[in-house]
């Protein structure tokens, strides 16, 4: 099992040439390799020149472009040019199937002040999505002597982030957009010397603060794009250009400039697309050097007596520290599973126990296979799983054969490992809740319900010995958070898969003319916390479903049922006569073609885009459960 | 390297950056191409830059009159960096 003659880079990157050429020849591929170049792209001409091909490829009217359109509105002290072209390029990179566009708005250089707070402002007129505020450094010191009492200087480090934070509290509240808000760039020259950590009258001690500050008390419609953290990672004397400021009045230099761009965009696709949510992994020479099959148990490297074994032991605390975070784990190897799992239980010196794989394949069929079949066990989509492994033959075959399945390749050498894992920025969470936290728990709970299905087989049964109990909430401000995040990354049981921002679903809570409301559901394995979300529009005596969305996880636990009840309750409490479901076909919530019908409703009409239901209440029958409903919603009990 | 060389070589930036086909010509300023505006005038000089491995001090582009007097000024910075 020699690795060095295979070890080579997966697949070959597109380039800036292979663009041009696809362009050349009119060809709609080119908007594949326009992403993967420009998600590649570090250097602020290749951008820029990608940007130029871009607007050809699009002014030549090749088919297979945009797919989706943001509206951006960037306010800042600097000049947002060429800033913004290198946002709208990778803005479009964000896109999985074509290209996102970008419609800008772009406020004066140094009047986002006036803009903010101007409500007749054009800003305003614009009606954008996002806000990205950037403001400048300058704004950003402590005035007095660097020998003032620590207090005065904290309370005005405080000030400047309370008002910044003021100033994107403002900006949302009128325009109901996110906000993304760019940090200070740490202070990069020697003056004062080392007596700059003694004060925070120093640019360096007083915008540390700053940013600090504006972290730890940002709402939770309110993203920073942390240009602290990003510029300290790559060398903050590099980042800030005076020429580029004297001349045309650059925050960034030009490289940099790309990095805050990319940020930028990650951010604004966040807010529309899902992270990740399973990790699956490749046993051998990739959580322990050696083959288990071949080597034994005392052959493999892992743990603490050898440096290669560190390394393999660090990467398992890597794989560990998601875990603790949410993140579910699997297990996809070529090995006899009995092999497979003997480090698992046995060896001392491993950190991932058994107990922490929510699903272990291990046997001989092609890894696709398994991936798919982690995929059905944990009911989760193919595209929520990223299969890590050290060997390019595997990670080119899975994204052949299941090319929704992010890959990472993680090459010959175990130092790397952990620190490729840390930086894939595949598992971030937009924001992080308290419900996350505990998912992973939930999986595993998952898990070991479904074995208790299978050892019974009587289902009612089943269902009664779960003892379920569920709590219907209208929503409220604190579960805001999860719902939203339900609402953009739930894409299976998800009957219209309508998108909203956080700042759209806060808006239902005053909405008069809708109701909706959350569903959480415990039973004796634990709590899998809010896990439905239904949205209903009344207009007149009709309640027409907007929205209604389930965590997979509950599925065929008569939840949907439970969901029936309460929507049609809460219709009878508006005086409806009927009830109106829409199916609306994606790629990816088949499961809940049937949902209406089951559920009793009657098909009304349908084409290829829609199906539509109604459910007349005169004759509605409450629908038996073996769940326990403790509260209902907008009951004040 | 003679003007005109460096002149051709420029011409590959300027591919990359306007959208229309511009050629590129001693006598040729900013007042002659319509989409050739102060911002598109900053990913021209950052793509000069970066092809011929030079840097330019502040505001000293600006000065030029044409891309003569441009290939001019890049030849200066030139043999500079190749004494250095």
């Amino acid at each position: 099992m020699s690795s060095e003659a295979v070890v080579q880079p997966p697949s070959a990157k597109a380039g800036l040439e292979d663009v041009r050429e696809l362009l050349a020849q009119r060809s709609p591929e080119i908007w594949s390799a326009l992403r993967a170049a420009t998600r590649a792209a570090s250097d602020f001409s290749e951008v820029m020149a990608l940007a130029t091909l871009r607007k050809k490829a699009q002014r030549a009217g090749i088919p297979g472009g945009v797919d989706r359109t943001f509206r951006l509105a960037m306010v800042g002290g600097s000049s947002l040019y060429p800033l913004h072209e290198l946002v709208q390029q990778m803005v479009g990179a964000g896109s999985s199937t074509a290209w996102w566009d970008t419609e800008l708005w772009k406020g004066d250089y140094d009047n986002y002040i006036s803009e903010i707070l101007d409500p007749e402002s054009e800003l305003y007129a614009f009606k954008p999505d996002v806000i990205l505020l950037i403001p400048s450094s300058q704004r950003c010191a402590y005035h007095g002597p660097m020998t003032d009492p620590q207090e005065l200087q904290r309370a005005e480090a405080t000030k400047t982030a309370a008002d910044l934070l003021d100033l994107c509290r403002v900006v949302h509240e009128r325009s109901g957009a996110e906000v993304i808000l760019a940090n200070f760039l740490p202070a990069a020259d020697f003056d004062p010397g080392p007596f700059r950590v003694r004060t925070l009258g120093s640019n360096w001690s007083f915008r540390k603060l700053v940013n600090l500050e504006l972290g730890l008390n940002a709402p939770s419609y309110l993203h920073i794009c942390d240009a602290e953290f990003l510029a300290t990672r790559r060398g903050a004397a590099s980042c800030y250009d005076p020429r580029a400021w004297f001349e045309t009045k650059q925050l960034y230099s030009s490289d940099f400039s790309v990095e805050i761009a990319r940020e930028v965009a990650g951010i604004v696709t966040s807010l529309h697309r899902s992270s990740k949510k399973v990790l699956a992994l490749d046993l051998d020479n990739t959580l322990w050097g050696g083959v288990i099959g071949d080597d034994g148990m005392t052959g493999i490297e892992i743990g603490g007596t050898h440096p290669r074994g560190e390394a393999f032991k660090q990467f398992q605390l890597a794989i560990a520290s998601l875990a603790q975070r949410g993140i579910i784990l699997a297990v996809c190897s070529k090995n006899d599973y009995k092999n497979a799992a003997e480090p698992f239980e046995k060896h001392p010196e491993m950190i991932l126990r058994l107990k922490d794989i929510a699903s272990f394949q291990a046997n001989w069929e092609p890894k696709s296979e398994n991936l798919r079949r982690i995929a059905q066990e944990l009911n989760l989509g193919l595209d929520s799983i990223v299969f890590v492994d050290d060997n390019p033959a595997e990670i080119e075959i899975v994204k052949q054969f299941v090319p929704e399945i992010e890959t990472i390749w993680l090459g010959p050498d175990p130092a790397e490992y952990a620190s490729q894992l840390l930086n894939c920025r595949l598992f971030e969470p937009r924001s992080i809740t308290g419900d996350d936290l505990k998912r992973g728990e939930q999986y595993q709970q998952q898990a070991a319900r479904t074995q208790a299905m299978n050892a019974g087989t009587d289902m009612e049964a089943y269902l009664a010995s779960l003892e379920m109990h569920s709590v219907i909430s209208e929503f409220t401000p604190v579960d805001i958070p999860r719902i939203s995040q339900l609402i953009n990354k739930s894409n299976q049981f998800n009957v219209t898969t309508r998108r909203r921002s956080e700042a759209e679903v806060e808006e239902l809570l005053t909405n008069k003319d809708h109701y909706g409301f959350s569903v959480r559901l415990a039973d004796k394995f634990g709590d899998n916390g809010l896990i439905s979300v239904v949205i209903v529009k009344v207009e007149g005596q009709t309640a027409i479903v907007d929205t209604w969305l389930m965590s997979c996880r509950v599925l065929k636990r008569q939840m949907e049922d439970e969901v029936v009840n309460e929507m049609v309750r809460l219709a009878i409490e508006r005086g409806c006569t009927s009830v109106i479901g829409q199916y609306l076909p994606t790629e990816k919530n088949g499961m809940v073609r049937d949902l209406f019908p089951r559920m009793g409703f009657a098909l009304v009409e349908e084409t290829a885009e829609r199906a539509s239901y109604q459910l007349p209440i005169q004759d509605f029958v409450p629908r038996k459960t073996h769940i326990q409903i403790d509260r209902r919603a907008y009951d004040a009990n | 390297m003679t003007q005109t060389e460096i002149l051709a070589k420029m011409q590959t930036v300027f591919d990359d950056v306007f959208l229309d086909d511009v050629k590129v010509t001693p006598e040729l300023s900013a007042d002659d191409v319509e989409e050739w505006d102060s911002l598109l005038q900053i990913s021209l000089v950052l793509g000069v830059e970066k092809t011929f491995n030079v840097r330019f001090r502040v505001g000293e582009v600006e000065a030029t009159k044409n891309l003569g007097e441009f290939a001019d000024l890049i030849q200066r910075r030139m043999s500079e960096g190749a004494k250095a």
